[in-house]
C-alpha cells in the first residue's frame, strides 16, 4: 500500500510536467491551431540560461546561482522574449497557412534552437545542482517523499489556478477564449489578433520556463536534445487528452504520468528499458477506442 | 457616410465580386437582397475587412478601409453581425456581450451600454451566467446583436439576420434594429433573402445577382415586388402572382 | 501503335522518364568525374532518394505530415543487417535474433526486399491505429513511433547490440545499386498517384468530409499509401546499411528526420518533381556548408563556419522556403512537358496541389 501511494505520489509530480508542457503547446493550439513542435526546445533553452554558456561538463550556474525571486522572473522573461521573437520571425508570416506547414515551421525552428545551443554548449550533457537540498525527504504518515516532488506538485497547482483565474476573470483571459473558439469573430468584435497571440506565446512561454526549472531540479541534467523527449510526451498528453481543450491537455498529462510511474513500478525488470516503448502503446491504444481524446471538444469537429 | 465604389473580390480564381458600388448615407436603412451565392455576404465581409478587395474601393466618411485588419475597422465603428450568428458557446452571455466593449476607451460608457443591451433583450438577462451555446436561435441573434453594438458602431452591418429564425423571432429582431436605429443613431445595412422583409424595412434596396448589382432603387419605388423578382431570378416577364406583393414573402432559395 | 497513343504514352510517363534519364545522367557523369569521396557522397544522397520518395509518396498524396519514416528505415536497415551479416559475429553478439537469422547469411537483394516487409508489416499494424486519427493527431503518433523505434531499438540488446553497432555487414552498395532502387521507387511512387488509390488519396486530401461522401474510406486509403510507403523507405534503410556497413540506432532519429524533411519540403512537398528536386538542392547545400564548416583558405586566413553552421544554416533555409515559397522549388508540379503542339501553347502538368493541404 504504502509502495502505491509512493507511485502515486511520483505520477502526480511527473504527471505535472506534462500538464505543465501539455498547457503551454495546448494554449498555441487552440488559439493558433499551430503545433508548436519547438515546445520542448523552448524549455531548453530556458534551462540552459540556467548556466554560464561554456563546453564543460559541469555547469557553472549563472541566473541558476540567483535567489529564486529574481530567478524565476528573468529566466520567464527570457523564454517569452525567445516565443515572442518566434512568432514575429516565424509564425507572424504563416498565420494562413496550412497544419502541416506550420507543424514542420516549428520543428525546423525547434531544430535551429537545438543546434544552437549544441554549438555554444557543446554536446555533452551537463551536471547541475539546483536546489538539490530539496531533495530531502519529509515524512507524511509512513511515506517518505523528497520536498521536490511536493514542490513540483504545487508549483504546478499555482500555476494552473493562476492560469485559470487568468482566463477566466481577467478581461484579456476573455478574449483569449473568445480568440481560441472563432478567431474571425472576436476580429470583427474589435480584438487585436496580434496581441492575443502574442499573450498566448508569453503564457506559453512562461510555463515553458516554469517547465524547465522543474524539470532541471528533478534530473540535475542539461542536453541539448532534453526538451526532444518532453515535447513528444506533452503532444501525447494533449492528443490523449484531446486536442483544444486546455482542461484536456491536464487529464492527459497527468494520464500519461499516471501510466509511465506504474509501468515503471509494475513491470518486470528485464522489460523496464522499453517502459516509453509500452507508454506510447497504451496511448494507441486508447486512440483506437477515443480518437478524438479522453475529454471531448467540439472544437475540432467539421460540420456538415 | 459609406461609399464602396466598383470592388472586386476573388476567392482564389472565383469572382465573387465584379464591380459591385453601394452608398449608406447616414441613418439610412439599406438591404442588400439577392440569392445565394450571389455576393451579399462577400460585400459585408469586404467592408468589415474579413476579406479585402482587390480593386476598388470602400470608404468611411472619406477615410478608406481596404487593407485595414478587421479589428482596425471595427475600431472606426463599423460593426458586423455575420451570417449563423456566432455567439462564442463555451462563454457566458454575460462575457459574450461584454467582449464588445473590451477595445473602448470608455469604461464607464461600456459598463452603460452593457445595462442598456440588457433593457432592450430582456431575455438576455435571465441568462447571464448560461454558456451562450445553451441559448435558442432567436435568443443567440439578439445577444449578438447587443454584442456587435457594444463596440459603440455608427454603422451596423447584418448578414441574413432572418436565417433559421421563426417569423415571429425575425419580426422581433427587425422590430429591434429598426428602434435601435432611431434610438441610437445607427445606420444600417442588412443582408436579407426575403425581399417581403426588405420592402417593408428598407429605405433602399440593391439586388445583388452573380457579383453584380441589378437594381438599384429607393424601396417605395419598388413595393409592387415585380422589378426586384426580375433583377433577383435575373430574367423577364413572370406571371403576375396571385395575391400581389405578399406572395413574395419569404422568397428564399 | 500509332503516333497517336505514341505520344500519349510519352506524355502520361514523361514526369517519371524525365527524371529517370536526367538521374542517369547525373549518376554517369560524376561517377565518371568524381572521385571515391564524391561516389561516397553520391550514393548516400540517392539511398536518401529513396528514402525522400518513399515519404512523398504518403506525404504528398495524403496531406498527413510523418516524421516516422526514419523509424522505418531503422528498421529495414536492421532486417536486412541481421540478414547479411556474419553469422559467426551474430551468434557472439546478437543471441535474442531467432534461428533462422542468427545461423544463416543471405544474398544481398533477398535481405532489402526483407527489410522492407518487415517495416511493411509494422507500418500495416502501426498504420491501422494511426490513420483513423485526425491529420495532426496522426502527425504526433508518427512522431511518437519514430520515438518508439529508437527506444526500443536502443534497448534490445541481444538483438540490435542496443547502443553500440552492428558490424560488418558487406558494402554492396554504390551509386547504381542505389539508383537501381531509385528508378524503382519513383515508377511505383508515379503508378500510386496516378491509380484509383492515389486519386482517392487526394481526394480526401483536399476535402474530407466531400470524399467521404462519395463513398471513399479513407482510412484504407491512407493505410495503403502508409504501408506502401514503409515498404519502399525499409528498403532504403536497408541498403543505407550496405552502404555503411555499421549501423548504430541513433543515425535513425532526429538529425536523418530533419534532413529527408527539409529536402521533401524544399523541392516541393506535392510532386514527385519536388522529391527529386529536393535531394538534389538539399545535398548541394549541404555540401557547400559542410565545406565551409571545414575552412577555406583565403589568402592565407583560413575562414571556417563554426561546428554545427549545416544544422543551423538547414533549419534557416527550410524557414524561408516555408515563409517565401511554400510549395517548394517545383511550386509542386511534375515535370513539365516540353514540347508544343502546333498551334497550341505548351501545357505543364496542372499543379497537383499548390501548397500542402490540412
Amino acid at each position: 500500500m504504502i509502495g502505491f501511494l509512493q507511485n502515486l505520489i511520483d505520477a502526480l509530480s511527473l504527471g505535472s510536467l506534462y500538464a505543465l508542457a501539455g498547457l503551454g503547446i495546448g494554449l498555441l493550439f487552440g488559439i493558433l491551431r499551430l503545433t508548436n513542435f519547438a515546445h520542448g526546445d523552448f524549455i531548453t533553452f530556458g534551462a540552459y540560461a540556467l548556466i554560464v554558456p561554456s563546453l564543460d561538463v559541469m555547469a557553472t550556474k549563472f541566473i541558476g546561482g540567483w535567489p529564486w525571486y529574481l530567478m524565476l522572473p528573468v529566466v520567464a522573461a527570457l523564454v517569452v522574449v525567445m516565443a515572442l521573437l518566434s512568432d514575429l520571425l516565424v509564425f507572424r508570416k504563416l498565420r494562413q497557412a496550412s497544419a502541416p506547414t506550420l507543424m514542420i515551421a516549428s520543428f525546423a525552428l525547434g531544430y535551429i534552437i537545438q543546434n544552437t545551443i549544441l554549438m555554444v554548449y557543446g554536446a555533452r550533457p551537463k551536471a547541475i545542482d539546483m536546489w538539490s537540498n530539496l531533495q530531502q525527504q519529509v515524512a507524511i504518515g509512513e511515506l517518505r517523499v523528497p520536498q521536490l516532488q511536493l514542490v513540483t506538485i504545487g508549483a504546478t497547482v499555482v500555476l494552473m489556478v493562476g492560469l485559470s483565474l487568468f482566463l477566466g476573470r481577467t478581461s484579456y483571459g476573455v478574449q483569449m477564449r473568445a480568440a481560441a473558439e472563432d478567431f474571425r469573430m472576436a476580429r470583427y468584435l474589435g480584438i487585436r489578433a496580434n496581441f492575443v497571440i502574442g499573450l498566448a506565446f508569453a503564457i506559453s512561454g512562461v510555463l515553458a520556463a516554469m517547465t524547465a526549472l522543474l524539470f532541471v531540479s528533478q534530473t540535475g541534467t542539461l542536453s541539448h536534445m532534453m526538451g526532444v523527449p518532453l515535447m513528444l510526451f506533452a503532444f501525447i498528453a494533449t492528443v490523449i487528452g484531446g486536442m483544444g481543450s486546455l482542461v484536456g491537455a491536464v487529464v492527459g498529462g497527468f494520464a500519461v504520468g499516471f501510466v509511465s510511474v506504474m509501468l515503471q513500478a509494475y513491470l518486470p525488470e528485464d522489460l523496464r528499458s522499453f517502459r516509453d516503448a509500452f507508454v506510447f502503446t497504451v496511448v494507441i491504444v486508447v486512440l483506437l477506442f477515443r480518437p478524438s481524446g479522453l475529454v471531448p471538444t467540439k472544437a475540432l469537429a467539421q460540420r456538415v | 457616410m459609406l461609399e464602396i465604389d466598383n470592388i472586386h473580390v476573388n476567392y482564389g480564381r472565383l469572382q465573387a465580386l465584379r464591380g459591385v458600388s453601394i452608398t449608406v448615407a447616414e441613418g439610412e436603412v439599406v438591404c442588400l437582397v439577392g440569392p445565394n451565392g450571389a455576393g451579399k455576404s462577400t460585400t459585408l465581409a469586404a467592408i468589415a475587412g474579413g476579406v479585402t478587395p482587390h480593386a476598388g474601393s470602400i470608404k468611411l466618411q472619406g477615410r478608406s478601409l481596404v487593407g485595414l485588419p478587421p479589428e482596425a475597422i471595427t475600431r472606426l465603428g463599423v460593426s458586423l453581425v455575420p451570417e449563423g450568428r456566432h455567439v462564442f458557446a463555451t462563454l457566458t452571455v454575460a462575457e459574450n456581450l461584454r467582449i464588445g466593449g473590451f477595445q473602448r476607451r470608455d469604461r464607464g460608457g461600456a459598463a452603460a451600454d452593457f445595462e442598456r443591451m440588457l433593457g432592450h433583450f430582456p431575455r438576455l438577462r435571465e441568462r447571464l451566467q448560461q454558456p451562450a451555446g445553451q441559448l435558442s436561435g432567436g435568443e443567440q441573434q439578439m445577444l449578438v446583436i447587443g454584442r456587435a453594438l457594444m463596440t459603440r458602431p455608427r454603422l451596423v452591418m447584418v448578414d441574413e439576420p432572418s436565417l433559421g429564425l421563426a417569423p415571429m423571432i425575425v419580426d422581433q429582431v427587425y422590430e429591434i434594429l429598426l428602434s435601435l436605429r432611431r434610438s441610437d443613431g445607427l445606420t444600417l445595412l442588412i443582408n436579407e433573402q426575403s425581399s417581403k422583409r426588405v420592402l417593408q424595412f428598407a429605405d433602399r434596396i440593391y439586388v445583388l445577382r452573380g457579383g453584380r448589382i441589378q437594381l438599384h432603387d429607393r424601396a417605395s419605388n419598388l413595393q409592387d415586388g415585380k422589378a426586384i423578382m426580375e433583377a433577383y431570378f435575373g430574367f423577364g416577364e413572370q406571371p403576375a402572382p396571385a395575391t400581389g406583393s405578399a406572395a413574395l414573402g419569404g422568397v428564399a432559395e | 501503335m500509332n503516333d497517336g497513343r505514341l505520344m500519349r504514352f510519352a506524355r502520361e510517363w514523361w514526369p517519371v522518364v524525365s527524371l529517370g534519364l536526367g538521374l542517369v545522367l547525373i549518376v554517369a557523369v560524376v561517377s565518371q568525374l568524381g572521385g571515391d569521396q564524391t561516389s561516397v557522397t553520391l550514393t548516400e544522397m540517392l539511398i536518401r532518394m529513396v528514402v525522400v520518395i518513399a515519404t512523398y509518396l504518403f506525404i504528398g498524396n495524403s496531406g498527413i505530415l510523418s516524421f516516422g519514416h526514419v523509424g522505418f528505415m531503422c528498421i529495414g536497415a536492421y532486417a536486412a543487417g541481421w540478414a547479411t551479416c556474419n553469422p559467426a559475429w551474430k551468434q557472439l553478439m546478437l543471441t535474442g535474433l531467432p534461428v533462422f537469422l542468427r545461423e544463416e547469411e543471405y544474398p544481398f537483394l533477398l535481405a532489402v526486399a526483407g527489410g522492407g516487409a518487415l517495416a511493411a508489416v509494422v507500418a500495416l499494424i502501426v498504420g491501422f491505429a494511426i490513420m483513423r486519427l485526425s491529420g495532426i493527431a496522426a502527425s504526433i503518433a508518427t512522431f511518437a513511433f519514430l520515438a518508439i523505434v529508437n527506444s526500443v531499438y536502443s534497448n534490445w540488446d541481444s538483438v540490435t547490440a542496443g547502443t553500440s553497432s552492428i558490424i560488418g555487414i558487406p558494402q554492396v552498395v554504390g551509386p547504381w545499386e542505389a539508383l537501381a532502387f531509385v528508378l524503382l521507387s519513383m515508377v511505383v511512387a508515379f503508378v500510386f498517384q496516378k491509380s484509383r488509390y492515389g486519386l482517392m488519396l487526394k481526394a480526401s486530401r483536399d476535402d474530407e468530409v466531400a470524399a467521404k461522401a462519395s463513398a471513399v474510406d479513407i482510412v484504407k486509403v491512407r493505410l495503403i499509401a502508409f504501408v506502401a510507403s514503409a515498404f519502399l523507405v525499409g528498403m532504403g534503410g536497408a541498403l543505407y546499411g550496405h552502404f555503411l556497413g555499421v549501423l548504430t540506432v541513433d543515425i535513425f532519429y532526429m538529425g536523418l528526420t530533419f534532413i529527408t524533411l527539409s529536402m521533401l519540403v524544399v523541392g516541393g512537398i506535392g510532386s514527385l518533381f519536388g522529391a527529386v528536386v529536393g535531394v538534389l538542392a538539399v545535398t548541394l547545400v549541404v555540401e557547400v556548408l559542410r565545406a565551409l564548416e571545414a575552412g577555406i583558405t583565403v589568402g592565407g586566413n583560413k575562414i571556417a563556419l563554426p561546428q554545427g553552421a549545416q544544422e543551423i544554416g538547414l533549419g534557416v533555409i527550410m524557414v524561408l522556403i516555408l515563409l517565401f515559397r511554400p510549395a517548394g522549388l517545383t511550386r509542386s508540379r511534375e515535370v513539365p512537358w516540353p514540347f508544343v503542339r502546333r498551334g497550341a501553347k505548351p501545357a505543364g502538368e496542372p499543379a497537383e496541389h499548390a501548397q500542402p493541404a490540412e
